[in-house]
């Protein structure tokens, strides 16, 4: 994944591909977002309320990427999922999807898309339902047949496919959204919250077949506030704020920062004090002192400088910082 | 596989779909069963039943549910042309109305043939008329529902059709004796449904001579429907800019 964010507007910015999206440098991207700003007008009373939802973001996601994009209530990232589908216009810059711009007709044949609220006509059937999805993508009736085969098996469908869409769980409705997204093989997978109602065995199937697809080469780009849940399974997060990019991070770059709990016999403010500068430092009493850790590597040299200066300590514990502690240091950070 | 589904969506789309065409035939029944009207009688009524209020009723909400509840959003990332979902659903609200009409003159000529009580003269026309009302009415309101929310738009058009009623009643007392008032009167009724137009082509050309074109006449007859389908091409037109060039939140009402 290639980003391109004003960093001279004092935006942090840290790449880091990792081993999946290393090998896709160099191939074509799926999704090319240039300098994409979306404007929105509401008409009050007497006047134009405009609300800028995105600023000049740039990004592309390649082939066999996985990318998570997170961010506060506002922060845009619906407003670029719906860019990408070709759902808005934006206001400045472009999209272009397997090459083409978004909205076209060539670019939504490589594309599907599932909502964060799937609808369906009430009297279909889940069934019938993947027929008319499959119907409208222009496959024919043995394709059609296969693919809810395919669907069926894929998403543990069978005890509701033939059932009325009225009476589905939120669950049963995200598996059959996430079915019709599917139905065309897609070079792109767009998901705004998949694992909404989702069980822990339903999760745990959704992540299994989003690993599948990202293997076979789809793209997939993912909006979600289930951090732990990406983490598990995305390659690379975008963190969106006010309608920015604020730092594109790989797994492996988030996992590099974290805490040293370090547990002493006494003196724990006195030794911070005097050994560690007050910046470092996140968490201190006599018996505890909590370190920012910037890299791991760092530790030992931490720790024999403590020790050096006469402390006595008890244990120590690398806390690696987590994409959830992530996203609300830099939520915090931004505010 | 496309248009089928498309067009077979129109008809289960909304469960009450099936209830409106039986209710409406069993109000032609009723009619003709209560009153023995003659052809003229029935045919206005069909005209007004199944040209206004039906395409009203089979309408309501033909895109509007779909935006209301964010269905839209997956419709139109399909790899397809926006337009051809407008025309697909026009043409299944067309070919139900189509069907509906078909079943209402085998009703009408049942009831007839049962009891050999008032007549079907004319009959022909009227279906003709009202099938091509029901078209430009169907159109303006799809096209409206591309715009407004949820079932709003048939609720939207019938105000609007009434209002314009009153104020063309309102318009001809007024005007019918000025110079002009005539011209006047069928300039801003042009863009409107033909209402009149059909009615009187249903009319005219049984008047005297059964199924013969004297009273109306030929390329008049063959101008009322045209003119009826140039309005449903343009409502529709209209509605399919607007589909395509609308932007779509995912967001539900």
């Amino acid at each position: 994944m290639r980003f391109d964010s004003p960093v001279e507007r004092g935006q942090m910015a840290l790449v880091r591909p990792n081993q999946a999206s290393a090998g896709s440098e160099g191939t074509q991207a799926v999704v090319e977002c240039r300098q994409l700003t979306k404007v929105y007008k509401k008409l009050l009373a007497r006047r134009t309320r405009t609300v800028c939802a995105l600023r000049e973001v740039s990004l592309s996601v390649h082939k066999g990427q996985i990318v998570g994009l997170i961010g506060p209530n506002g922060a845009g990232k619906s407003t670029l999922l719906n860019l990408i589908a070709g759902l808005i216009l934006p206001t400045e810059g472009a999209v272009t999807v397997c090459g083409h711009p978004a909205r076209s007709v060539k670019a939504r044949d490589g594309l599907g898309y599932m909502p964060e609220h799937p609808a369906f006509l009430g009297g279909y059937s889940a069934r019938a339902t993947l027929q008319y999805h499959g119907a409208l993508l222009g496959l024919s009736r043995e394709a059609i047949a296969r693919q809810v085969d395919k669907s069926v098996q894929q998403l543990q469908m069978q005890e509701f496919i033939d059932r009325p869409c009225c009476d589905f769980s939120q669950g049963m409705k995200q598996r059959l959204a996430l079915a019709t997204a599917l139905m065309n093989d897609p070079q792109l997978l767009l998901l705004d919250e998949p694992s909404n109602g989702l069980d822990p065995v339903g999760i745990i199937q959704l992540r299994d077949l989003l690993k599948q697809l990202r293997d076979s080469g789809t793209a997939v780009v993912i909006s979600s506030h289930r951090l732990g849940e990406l983490e598990k399974l995305t390659s690379d997060y975008i963190f969106m704020h006010r309608g920015r990019i604020i730092t594109l991070a790989d797994q492996a770059a988030t996992g590099q920062a974290g805490r040293l709990r370090v547990e002493l016999v006494s003196n724990g403010r006195h030794v911070a004090e005097a050994l560690l500068p007050a910046s470092q430092v996140l968490e201190v009493s006599d018996t505890e002192l909590v370190i920012a850790v910037n890299d791991p590597a760092d530790v030992p040299d931490i720790v024999a400088n403590l020790a050096k200066g006469g402390a006595r300590i008890t244990s120590v514990l690398l806390q690696k910082e987590d994409i959830e502690e992530v996203f609300v240091r830099l939520c915090q950070e931004r505010t | 596989m496309r248009a089928y589904e498309l067009i077979k969506e129109t008809f289960l789309r909304r469960g009450y779909i099936w209830m409106v065409h039986v209710i409406w035939l069993a109000l032609y029944g009723l009619f003709w069963w209560l009153f023995i009207p003659d052809g003229e009688e029935f045919g206005q009524f069909l005209f007004t039943w199944s040209g206004f209020f039906l395409p009203l009723a089979l309408s309501a909400g033909v895109f509007g549910d779909d935006i209301a509840s964010g269905r839209i959003c997956v419709l139109v990332t399909k790899p397809f042309w926006s337009g051809g979902l407008y025309i697909y659903r026009l043409l299944g609200l067309s070919l139900q109305a189509a069907v509906h009409l078909l079943l209402a003159a085998g009703i009408i000529g049942v009831l007839h043939a049962l009891t050999r009580r008032g007549s079907l003269e004319g009959l022909g026309l009227w279906l003709l008329a009202s099938w091509l009302l029901f078209n430009t009415c169907a159109a303006l309101s799809t096209s409206l529902s591309v715009v407004v929310g949820r079932a709003y738009n048939s609720l939207l058009l019938f105000v609007a059709m009434a209002t314009g009623f009153i104020v063309v009643a309102l318009l001809t007392s007024l005007l019918h004796e000025h110079a002009g008032g005539e011209t006047f009167l069928s300039t801003i009724k042009f863009p409107w449904p033909p209402f009149e137009l059909l009615s009187k082509f249903a009319r005219g050309e049984h008047e005297e001579h059964g199924v013969t074109v004297e009273a109306f006449g030929l390329a008049k007859s063959l101008g009322c429907v045209a003119r009826s389908l140039m309005l449903t091409v343009v409502y529709g037109v209209i509605g399919i800019i607007l589909l395509s060039r609308r932007q779509f939140s995912c967001m539900r009402d």
